[in-house]
């Protein structure tokens, strides 16, 4: 296969969040209520006028408020007519005079309504969309959707295929960039398109009974590394979000080229395909400018964006595809468990740094290697946590799939003063020495085979004051297993006679931000090879155990209902695990063995739902 | 003193853009300068501007274009033949 997709998604706003912003901010001056209107409705045709320009044919996303714009309509039917442009439906823009009046609400997020009102929105916009139009949509959308959401619109609508239902790692990190106002807390989800669980709407669903029966995408396409640590909002397929972070000279912003190409180049990693969706909202391309950035360069970024499509489309290297076309090709051509996969360089920080990303329906993983291959952020989705978000739940705004390791927002290999951060890694030992292969830059090379998955970590030199040892690191991603088996492998040592100990270790969390979660009730084990095992409930009092002879190391993390596993492949190992303290608020287990030259450590690292 | 208002330009402060927030500036006209509510900057448009620029000093390849061949063979050097295997970056 050699496919790579685009859909490029519009919506006639009537009155565009970041304008209605810069309005109420003073701007009032300039922008009256009702040019609003009409200039967020120009905006919108001419987002229209420069992707037909190009050859790319649009999906366009019908919001409550334009169903109840004559002009708005008459605008998707003739698009419809004339371009083939689908028409759809979306949770966006629904505030305006209708809306408050019918529902007494200010609320703009669908996702954080109360139940009773996401019943009555979904009823009452679909129905309108079929009186307007003469059909139900079959594609829809949100910033986030919970799987609760999704479920109810099939049940009542069963004819959508396709929505967009979250926004790539929104999290913390973009709330933080918002002076802490942007309530898309949806940290966890995968990066492209997949089939969601009908448990829960980030993870990818298990397999036909778990099929929720749409397609999801992601809002944007993003920089996979850029949102490491970086709010991804200024870092994905849409220009406007690039010149938010300066990432720009003038009118010239080569990364936004150097994004797409870079999603074509994962084409290698996912069996011939990857997919890009392009969705900028109208207030992104206000008369007003932008921040600092003036209308002209807002403007002229959008159009060399949709050129630059629409030279690759000429090229035959890019098929344009509305979301319904696009969720019928994946569901054509795709399992319902599809895994993803990305091996990601760095094309803006000037840097070698790479990051390995893979998700399927058992968990989703971050390796960076720039830390010599550590996995960084791990998210149980063999768990599929059932977590509806929105008034009147627990979970409220904090949409976010939880983590068992956040590298970034749980210290990860660097602390201050005591206790170790969230990171799954490996530490080598001798002489009375440690060295952590964090402290190892590397990058990665990709294989996959039936069935598997792997990134081999290039090898690194640790130097202990009497020793230089080189060690290879691999990962095998069983797909859909739930297991990664990780290899650590001696391929150099000064001293062809010298072992060195490795030490193959996890120490895991949960939550979904910065602060500590309680881990009183999660459990650590060790289970030795006559199968005794010692356990302990977890109380932060620092208690730790090891055995010679380890057959199993594992921890119950029953908040997020996750037990994490790790078995020698082969071979004896020492295994242990350490508690934690509150200063230190981490589960850690691992596995050990002396190694000597071209010898290896394999362990197979499960993680599972922990009922 | 008088009130602040959003300038011609809505600039964003920049030093709290160096920690990732961003917060929009008001002008105070009197004192023909931006300021920020929520850290301690204060400053001109030259100011602002001259900062956007070290701001921007995180992104040495900002200016670089990277074709798809070019991010395919990125950083894949130590698998070329003739290398040593097993040798890597260090
Ligand atoms: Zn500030």
């Amino acid at each position: 296969m050699d496919k790579f997709i685009l859909s490029v998604v519009h919506r006639p706003e009537l009155m565009p969040e970041y304008i209605n912003t810069d309005a109420q901010a003073g701007k009032t001056e300039e922008l009256g209520g009702t040019e609003v209107v009409g200039e967020s409705l120009d905006i919108f045709r001419l987002q229209q006028d420069i992707a037909h320009a190009n050859g790319i044919k649009c999906t366009i996303q019908m919001t409550y408020a334009s169903l109840y714009n004559d002009e708005a309509i008459q605008l998707a039917k003739d698009y419809h007519e004339k371009y083939g442009d689908e028409i759809a439906h979306t949770f966006l823009g629904v505030q305006c005079d209708r809306f408050r009046e019918t529902y007494g609400s200010k609320e703009l997020a669908m996702w954080l309504f109360p139940w009773d009102l996401k019943v009555r929105v979904v009823r009452d916009s679909f129905e309108r969309f079929k009186e307007v139009f003469g059909f139900y949509p079959t594609s829809t959308g949100s910033y986030f959707m919970d799987a609760e959401l999704i479920n109810f619109i099939k049940a009542e609508y069963p004819m959508v295929k396709t929505a967009v239902a979250a926004c790539f790692e929104e999290g913390p990190k973009v709330f933080r960039h918002t002076n802490n106002t942007w309530y898309t807390l949806l940290d966890g989800g995968p990066w492209t398109a997949w089939v969601p669980s009908k448990a829960c709407s980030h993870a990818i669903a298990e397999n036909a009974d778990d099929d929720s029966g749409i397609v999801a995408v992601p809002h944007l396409s993003r920089d996979l590394l850029g949102v490491m640590d970086n709010p991804g909002d200024m870092f994905g397929t849409h220009p406007q979000n690039i010149i938010r972070g300066l990432a720009y000279e003038d009118d010239r912003l080569p990364f936004m080229y150097n994004l797409v190409d870079q999603y074509q180049a994962i084409k290698r990693y996912n069996k011939g395909y990857s997919y890009n969706l392009v969705y900028v909202g109208p207030g992104w391309m206000g008369k007003a400018g932008r921040w600092e950035c003036p209308y002209r360069i807002l403007k002229k970024s959008y159009e060399d964006f949709m050129a630059y499509y629409g030279q690759l489309k000429r090229q035959g290297k890019v098929t344009d595809m509305t979301m319904t076309e696009f969720a019928d090709w994946y569901r054509a051509n795709k399992a319902v468990n599809e895994p993803i996969c990305a091996l990601w360089k760095d094309t803006i920080f000037g840097t070698k740094n790479q990051c390995f990303w893979y998700a399927d329906s058992k968990f989703r993983i971050q390796i960076d290697l720039k830390l010599g291959g550590a996995i960084t952020d791990i998210r149980p989705y063999a768990s599929k946590l059932k977590r509806p978000c929105g008034a009147g739940t627990s979970a409220n705004q904090d949409a976010s799939y939880p983590f068992i390791v956040q590298s970034r927002y749980r210290g990860g290999p660097f602390t201050h003063y005591a206790g170790e951060g969230a990171i799954k890694s490996a530490k080598l030992r001798f002489g009375g020495e440690e060295v952590d292969l964090s402290a190892c830059r590397s990058t990665g090379r990709y294989e996959e085979g039936p069935g598997w998955r792997k990134l081999i970590v290039r090898p690194v030199t640790v130097e202990f004051q009497h020793l230089k040892v080189q060690v290879e690191t691999s990962y095998t991603f069983h797909e859909n297993q739930g297991t990664i088996d990780i290899g650590r492998k001696i391929v150099g040592l000064s001293d062809p006679s010298a072992k060195v100990e490795v030490d193959e270790f996890i120490t895991a969390c949960w939550g979904t931000r910065e602060y500590p979660e309680d881990l009183t009730g999660c459990t650590l084990a060790v289970i030795d090879r006559n199968g005794t095992r010692n356990a302990i409930d977890y109380a932060y009092r620092c208690r730790e155990h090891a055995a010679a002879d380890a057959a199993a190391v594992e921890a119950v993390i029953p908040m997020v209902q996750t037990r994490i596993r790790m078995t020698p492949k082969s071979g004896p190992c020492k295994g242990y695990y350490e508690e934690g303290y509150s200063f230190a608020p981490n589960l850690k287990i691992g596995l050990c063995r002396e190694l000597g030259l071209d010898e290896e450590l394999v362990t197979v690292f499960a993680i599972e739902r922990a009922n | 003193m008088a009130q602040g208002k959003t300038g011609k330009i809505n600039y964003r402060c920049p030093m709290c853009l160096f920690r990732t927030i961003d917060y929009d500036l008001l002008y105070d006209r009197d004192a023909d300068q931006f300021y920020c509510r929520r850290c301690n900057w204060e400053g001109n448009e030259m100011a602002i501007l001259s900062l956007y620029r070290v701001y921007k000093q995180q992104y040495p390849d900002m200016l670089k274009r990277w074709t798809v061949e070019e991010i395919l063979a990125k950083n894949e050097e130590a698998d070329t033949p003739g290398t040593p295997a097993g040798k890597g970056p260090s």
